[in-house]
């Protein structure tokens, strides 16, 4: 049921197989497909139920929001409550931050991360496992014990309120995740590889880029959307570094939907779901990298 | 994609790097990372154990100057009976949601490998998209599908006629109540995991598992004797880092039962928050975090020492 | 000789330091004053009219002074407060929920304004609860900035239908809800009163009303009193009141009543004068029951008196560690003035600050600002955030309306955990 050359074993064998049977064989094959297309849609409609439920809500009018027996389409659908959502104030100020920290913190991310990968990955050095043990220690601690120290040390700085401030916590917090991740990526990759491409005139370090930083595609998909989410969707230490409301992001925007008086469900519904997009967009223009994976899965020696 | 062989060259000795440059080379690589963190946790790490020595409430938060009282905040807490329950439960709690986020997470990761194209890009898409959306919202959804009188969950079942669920509580029965929220939080767990575990599968050469095909290997055979050691340091990495983050679950408890958890709800997350920050106690929620974090090297001890062997084969 | 240079330097600088910061921002005339002075309101207490109409007057004084005013969420309000006040930069003014003030005045977050205390409008006439929770150790570090009280909220229509009107005492809104709950015998969802029964707000006006209280305090030493004999008294009341009435979620809090009171199938519920515009707001609720809504005071159990009520609210608050103190505190002044104070009744339909301004609550908002004048207050007390964070109250009332435990068990244990807490105790 697993393996990827599955359909290539499967074609084989029809080859191999008398005529008569090669038709049976074939209709079984769609078959078998059927069942596994059909597998993966039940898959996405039982995991997307809630969040299908959330934009729904963000099309209705608030007085079929909350009903003792609810309204599985939107009817009427209205766009008042997206509206409201983009008519906050200060709402482009924060679309923009959060765009600045995400985008400057990942390209960093991704490019630290993937040299300590292959440092880790390639090389034997004194002081290596420890360099191991503590990046994996480090995420043991649970940030929102660290909030208060974190404040008091970039105020000693001057660097409260400040994107730059919150975008070097964002990258502490990623790195380990990620180092460790791709380290494990860059360790499936053959060495000799690079190897080759060094005896065909690269520097190691042109080995590096050339070669392997492609071959790990799909793990650099993975954790760039690790990094993304993680820093589009953090609000602690956003909201506690970020005073000023042109500072702020997106997931302040996301809170202030819920006041005093309880969440506003139909505007907070809406302004999830567009906080959301973003990175399926993300996403999708990615998704193709993983996909060009499955040719690397062939590389032989 | 082969890589053709050429006829050996000698490389000009110029542009070989000399033997201090090749053993400078690695730590030059991982010197932006360490800069970085330790760079900005090194301090604040410092200041969590100092703390967790300390008196330290909100007056001496203000005037910067604690009340040293050693190790007396950690007597405290392991004095206190709740905190064994609370361990004994956040331990429960992990285990079960790490195990079954990995079993759902792998099959639906080797299913990803036979669908068709678009499926595959609308499965991972939804997976996304449920990974996007901020644990906040996404816990006020399940609230919401789990309420007592508008829930979604109570009216579905009571149409579909598997019992009277017309203001059925979730939550009376601490039980019952832990169980939907280990639905919550494995559904919130299974996109990143998936995904993972995918990318992991699409590095397995299909030539290898080619062979196992021809040999007559059963499907199961195949992913236990041959997949699954193959990605073995990715299935290291997930059980780890699921262990960490499932330990420390905050959230989907604390929005779940209205900011308002009761003890028989408490994870250690949870204990820690209405111990120290809750009333304004941050020695003691320090020392709190510092156990939390002993439990966790405990806990992923054999994980972290195979993945740290497993790192020097390589 | 260098030594000596050195010293001076210090000295000199230590001086300057000084004389800053004991000068503050009160030297110079009005126009003269410069600076940026940093506000923090929480979401949804002023009407950005008021606010701008506040800054413009505050400019047109202080012309050279430039006010930024930051709203701020509700969401993780604690852990900010406290790395703002703990770091270098706190925000000058702040808005602070009334049963929080207590925790940072005792903190020395706040600016002791005891002394200044005349030179706000209308002091000897602010809201006694208000005040109170601005008082630590006999010392002012706050001032009144509004109210929030709660009565009961009915549907005229249902009263009408089945021919009850608005009771005067709490048997007669026992009887009132029971011929309700007949008229609606068909409706299994129907409640003539729905309370969720962790909503301690709504629960404290029976303790009350029979004289009990949460805590009392006697030599510096606090005592829990929930578990006396009128505490209990008014829990048993509200317990044959609910029981019958109510097929709202025991376990539940009270953050959804408004859309579950939209939907049509609540008689009344105890709630604030803004939960009226919840309820008709066409975003979240139903507008069509706009006129169909009234209200009346929580009865007594003493018929033709009202229960006393809890009276919800926020103060503001100058930063000790500010650095325009002067400034602060005439931005405060203005806010919580008469005419400000004024708009904050009429435009933002919020309870003002001053019993002399209540008269300015029209329509149902009159029951509400009335409802204020009978009002008390938590235990004023450094540990009553504490004790809320706990979830005290809360916990004991699922426990009686689960019938978990007796009432005589359940505030025994409440009033235990109490005591313990406020006294300073985990």
């Amino acid at each position: 049921m697993i393996a990827p050359g599955a359909a290539q074993g499967i074609r084989t064998e029809t080859a191999r197989a008398a005529a008569g049977t090669a038709v049976s064989f074939n209709i079984l094959q769609q078959a078998r497909q059927l069942v596994y297309d059909a597998l993966g849609i039940a898959v996405a409609i039982v995991m997307l139920f809630p969040i299908y439920w959330m934009v729904a809500t963000a099309f209705k009018p608030g007085q079929d929001i909350l009903r003792l027996d609810p309204k599985w389409f939107p009817n009427p659908i209205t766009l008042q409550n997206f509206q409201d959502a983009i008519a906050r104030p200060f709402f482009l100020d924060d679309v923009k931050n959060s765009l600045i920290i995400v985008g400057v913190m990942l390209v960093l991310a991704l490019a630290i991360s993937f040299f300590a990968a292959v440092g880790t990955a390639r090389f034997g050095f004194r002081g290596r496992t420890a360099y191991l043990v503590m990046i994996i220690a480090v995420q043991m601690v649970p940030l929102n014990a660290l909030i208060i120290p974190l404040y008091l040390m970039l105020d000693g700085v001057g660097q409260t309120d400040t994107l730059a401030g919150v975008i070097a916590v964002y990258l502490a917090v990623v790195l380990p995740f990620m180092v460790w991740t791709l380290r494990g990526f860059v360790a499936n990759i053959p060495p000799e590889l690079e190897e080759s491409a060094m005896i065909d005139g690269c520097t190691r370090f042109g080995a590096f880029i050339r070669i392997t930083f492609p071959l790990i595609g799909p793990g650099l998909v993975a954790t760039a959307i690790f990094g993304f989410i993680q820093a589009w969707n953090e609000y602690i230490v956003a909201y506690v570094l970020l005073s000023s409301p042109e500072n702020q992001t997106l997931t302040v925007w996301l809170a202030s939907f819920t006041t005093n008086h309880g969440p506003e469900w139909g505007p907070l519904m809406a302004a999830a779901t567009l906080t959301g997009l973003p990175v399926v967009a993300f996403f999708l223009i990615l998704q193709r990298y993983l996909a060009g994976g499955l040719t690397a899965g062939a590389v032989k020696g | 994609m082969g890589v053709a062989i050429t006829a050996p060259e000698l490389e000009p000795v110029s542009r070989r790097p000399g033997p201090l440059r090749t053993a400078l080379f690695p730590y030059a690589l991982i010197a932006p990372s360490i800069l970085m963190i330790a760079g900005i946790l090194a301090f604040p790490l410092a200041m969590l154990i100092w703390l967790s020595l300390q008196h330290y409430g909100l007056k001496e938060l203000i005037q910067h100057s604690g009340e040293w009282v050693g190790l007396q905040n950690y007597q405290a807490i392991i004095a206190d009976p709740l905190f064994h329950q609370v361990i004994l439960r956040s331990l429960i709690f992990t285990f079960t949601c790490v195990g079954l986020t990995l079993v759902f997470s792998t099959l639906i990761a080797l299913l990803l490998l036979k669908v068709r194209q678009l499926v595959r890009v609308i499965v991972m898409s939804s997976l996304v998209f449920v990974w996007a959306t901020p644990v906040i919202v996404s816990v006020d959804i399940w609230q919401w599908m789990f309420d007592y009188e508008f829930g979604v969950i109570n009216y579905l079942l009571t149409q579909l006629h598997v019992g009277n669920f017309i203001h059925h509580n979730w939550f009376d029965n601490p039980v019952q109540g832990l169980a939907v929220l280990v639905i919550v939080v494995v559904w919130g767990a299974i996109p990143f995991v998936t995904i993972t575990l995918f990318a992991g599968l699409l590095q397995v050469p299909s030539d290898v598992l080619d062979a196992a095909q021809v040999d007559g290997a059963s499907a199961w055979h195949t992913f236990w004797f041959v997949t699954a050691p193959m990605l073995k340091p990715i299935f290291l990495i997930v059980i780890c880092l699921s262990t960490i983050w499932d330990f420390g679950v905050f959230n989907q408890i604390y929005v779940m039962l209205n900011q308002r958890p009761s003890s028989d709800y408490f994870t250690i997350a949870i204990y820690s928050y209405r111990e120290s920050f809750g009333v304004t106690q941050y020695g003691l929620g320090a020392a709190i975090a510092v156990i939390m974090v002993i439990i966790l090297v405990f806990v992923t001890f054999f994980y972290v020492r195979e993945t740290v062997k497993v790192a020097e084969i390589a | 000789m260098r030594f000596r240079k050195a010293w001076f330097g210090v000295l000199f600088t230590a001086f300057a330091v000084l004389a800053t910061a004991c000068g503050g921002s009160g030297t110079g005339t009005p126009t003269e004053e410069s600076g940026t002075l940093t506000v923090w309101l929480m979401n949804g207490s002023a009407p950005q009219a008021v606010i701008d109409s506040v800054n413009a007057d505050f400019t047109a004084k202080y012309p050279k002074v430039n006010v930024k005013v930051e709203i701020q969420q509700w969401g993780d309000i604690g852990t900010k407060l406290d790395t703002a006040f703990a770091g270098s930069t706190p925000p000058d003014v702040v808005e602070l929920g009334n049963t929080l003030v207590a925790k940072y005045a005792a903190a020395g977050a706040l600016e002791d304004i005891t002394s200044k205390k005349s030179s706000f409008d209308n002091s000897g006439t602010w809201l006694q609860s208000l005040t109170d929770s601005c008082t630590v150790s006999g010392k002012l570090y706050c001032v009144p900035y509004y109210a929030g009280s709660r009565a009961i909220i009915y549907r005229k229509d249902f009263f009408d239908a089945a021919g009850v009107q608005a009771p005067t005492s709490m048997d007669d809104l026992l009887t009132v809800g029971q011929k309700l709950m007949a008229a609606h015998k068909s409706d299994p969802n129907f409640s003539a009163l729905y309370f969720p029964g962790k909503y301690w707000y709504a629960a404290l006006p029976f303790v009350w009303d029979f004289g009990g209280d949460i805590a009392t305090q006697s030599g510096g030493k606090w005592t829990g009193s929930l578990n006396s004999d009128n505490s209990q008294q008014g829990l048993n009341k509200l317990l044959s009141i609910v029981g019958p009435l109510s097929k709202a979620d025991k376990t539940g809090d009270e953050a959804k009543q408004d859309a579950a009171f939209a939907q049509g199938h609540i008689a009344m519920i105890i709630a604030n004068g803004w939960e009226v515009g919840v309820i008709t707001d066409p975003k979240a609720g139903n507008p069509a029951l706009k006129d169909k809504l009234g209200a009346f005071p929580i009865p007594s159990h003493n018929s033709g008196q009202t229960a006393p009520v809890f009276l919800g609210g926020s103060d503001l608050g100058v930063a000790a560690k500010s650095k325009h103190v002067n400034l602060a505190n005439e931005w405060v002044a203005m806010l919580t003035g008469q005419k400000h104070m004024t708009d904050m009744a009429t435009v933002g339909g919020v309870i003002p600050n001053t019993t002399s301004l209540l008269s300015l609550g029209t329509g149902l908002n009159a029951v509400f600002f009335n409802a204020a004048k009978n009002s008390r207050f938590v235990p004023n007390s450094q540990n009553w955030a504490a004790v809320e964070s706990a979830n005290v109250l809360p916990d004991m009332l699922v426990k009686i309306f689960t019938k978990q435990q007796s009432v005589a068990d359940a505030t025994s244990a409440a009033s235990n955990r109490i005591t313990t807490i406020l006294n300073g105790g985990g």
